[in-house]
């Protein structure tokens, strides 16, 4: 039993290792130069106020919408950047330099440098993203400050009643900071991780950074509309009954993600609640599809000479 | 019980590698047999694509064996437990730019689990033991060639290891950092470690290996102890300082006189180039 746990305790202790130096690494790359980026799409969503057609309550609640539609764009953006990118320089790169071969000349198994440079990129894009998620939520506080005290001001010179007001009020905070902001980051987050442990799997078999980055993106595009193409699959006549095309149709989703589970986000933009069923059921896809593809980069990995 | 048991064995090792061309088999390693003992030191020697790199790689389970069996300290190099004793040099290393050569070592020391005051009495240790101090917190990207061998080096031994495998450890390393490297070589046989190295220097290899392995295409074509294969057996070499013309004369003439005797060879030794070069470049050094 305690040599189980020892055992245990060594390999989390080898992938805390290379994790801390895969993320040393990228930072030490002056990846976080893109956060400059960031604030100015930040500062620039700000002005982004639309003419608006409904009544004076909804008065600057496009600007909000802006600012969260701008920013969780571009966390999207940058996230599965970073991610792909990250994971699909990391392992070749390792390869070329012959770092690899002192890593694994060491007692260090290969399921362990694997994850340890998952996680590596992971904690880059955990990092990168509460960063962002700081400076996005701290521009919605202060904006709806300004808003709410605007339509304070109109609601006073219109002479609203209370209730009226304080509907107002409840609504104009539903499109501010919120708990599901928070969760809509944290799935743009899930999001980025299973494209990592997709690239990661890409780069084990390619030799090449350019070939891992390119096929991830096309699996990512490709993500967003395959529950669409399996569903007309599936409908379309015969194929859709018979055990061959269900079984193409499992296999399909296995390898290739489905990320319109994630629209939740565009629903958390307009003001709507995250469920928290709905981000759990997020989790576990995020953590089903990062286990199974470092499992099977591992499967690939083991057997490869350098 | 590891001192019974052989630093390497390497049984009738096979490697084949696929081709890309018609896919047809390229066979790199040929039947090669190698025995380490406990404190040897072993130079592996051949012309370039003779197959050395892959042995090593085999020995170090960075490649599968076709046919044949690799241990080291009588475990099976596929094993990952049997990679605890052993450190690597690759030839030609590029470590990662970004770290310093302190913070090299701590890595590598982290991944074969040292930690806490024995990692850095280890890594200060080591740094000064290949002459590193004064480049401890440089980034290794403003390193020489030389100096990164000397921290590649270090990293092989970052763990205490009983074997050390070197792969070309003077490659492209200019005629001082190439004798720094050899005299940590010889530190190490000083201490007892067995080293198993591959090398182009062919004097550098006779100089610090005991034993000596010759492979070519693929075979091993030679092997044994150094002073069995390069002794000629039926001469005998004595070397005179202050000889006087007359006794050379005398030799000479006892050397006549003797049945079935004669001179091969009479002059000055030579020094060699390395020696000269470094004798000239360390005096110009001094102020």
């Amino acid at each position: 039993m305690s040599r189980a746990i020892h055992s245990l305790s060594s390999h989390l202790s080898r992938i805390s290792v290379i994790a801390l130096h895969a993320f040393t690494q990228l930072v030490r790359m002056k990846v976080f130069y893109f956060l400059v980026v960031f604030a100015i799409i930040m500062i620039a969503s700000n002005f982004f106020d639309l003419p608006q057609h409904e009544g004076p309550e909804s008065m600057g609640l496009n600007v909000l919408r802006s600012i969260k539609s701008w920013s969780l764009g571009t966390m999207t953006l940058f996230s599965v950047v970073l991610a792909i990118v990250a994971t699909a320089l990391l392992l070749p790169k390792d390869v070329e330099d012959r770092t690899l071969y002192t890593i694994l000349a060491k007692p260090v198994p290969r399921l362990d440098y694997l994850a340890g440079k998952l996680l590596g990129v992971l904690m880059l894009v955990f990092v990168s993203l509460a960063l962002m998620n700081l400076l996005m939520t701290a521009v919605l506080h202060i904006r709806t400050g300004m808003v709410m005290e605007d339509q304070m001001q109109m609601a006073k010179t219109l002479g609203w009643p209370p209730d009226a007001i304080a509907a107002m009020k409840a609504e104009t905070l539903q499109q501010g900071p919120s708990w599901s902001l928070q969760g809509a980051v944290f799935a743009v987050f899930l999001r980025a991780s299973i494209m990592a442990s997709l690239a990661l799997l890409i780069s084990t078999f390619s030799s090449s950074t350019l070939f891992t980055t390119i096929v991830s993106f096309l699996i990512y595009f490709i993500g967003h509309f395959q529950a669409d193409a399996r569903d007309a699959y599936l409908q379309a006549g015969a194929a859709g009954e018979g055990v061959f095309a269900r079984l193409i149709s499992l296999l399909l989703s296995l390898v290739l993600p489905d990320f319109q589970l994630f629209n939740v986000i565009d629903a958390v933009i307009e003001g709507q609640a995250l469920p928290l069923m709905m981000l759990g059921k997020l989790t576990l896809i995020g953590l089903f599809y990062a286990v199974f593809f470092t499992f099977a980069s591992w499967f690939i990995f083991s057997e490869k000479e350098f | 019980m590891d001192e019974l048991k052989p630093a390497v064995e390497i049984r009738n090792l096979v490697k084949d590698f696929k081709t890309s061309f018609r896919r047809q088999m390229l066979r790199a390693v040929d039947d090669v047999s190698i025995r380490i003992m406990p404190g040897e030191v072993y130079g592996l020697i051949g012309p370039n694509g003779s197959g050395k790199s892959t042995t090593m790689k085999a020995l170090l389970g960075l490649v599968a064996p076709t046919s044949g069996h690799c241990a080291i300290f009588g475990k099976d190099s596929l094993r990952v437990d049997s990679r605890n004793d052993v450190g690597f040099l690759p030839e030609n290393p590029y470590f990662y730019k970004h770290l310093s050569g302190a913070e090299t070592l701590r890595f590598y020391g982290k991944l074969c689990g040292l930690k806490g005051r024995v990692l850095e009495e280890r890594v200060t240790e080591l740094l000064g033991l290949v002459d590193l101090q004064g480049a401890r917190d440089r980034r290794l990207g403003g390193y020489s060639k030389g100096m990164l061998q000397r921290i590649g080096l270090a990293q092989a031994l970052v763990q205490d290891p009983k074997l050390v495998i070197l792969d070309e450890p003077t490659a492209g390393v200019d005629p001082v950092g190439s004798r720094q490297i050899r005299d940590l070589i010889l530190k190490l046989r000083e201490r007892g470690m067995t080293v198993f190295l591959c090398s182009h220097l062919l004097e550098q290899v006779q100089e610090v290996c005991d034993h000596v392995g010759i492979i070519f295409q693929g075979k091993m074509v030679r092997e044994g102890r150094l002073e069995d294969l390069i002794a000629i057996e039926d001469q005998t070499e004595i070397i005179l300082k202050d000889a006087s013309p007359e006794l050379v004369s005398s030799i000479h003439r006892l050397v006549e006189n003797s049945a079935g005797a004669s001179v091969v060879r009479v002059g000055k030794p030579r020094t060699t180039l390395e020696r000269l070069f470094l004798r000239e470049t360390l005096r110009e050094d001094k102020p």
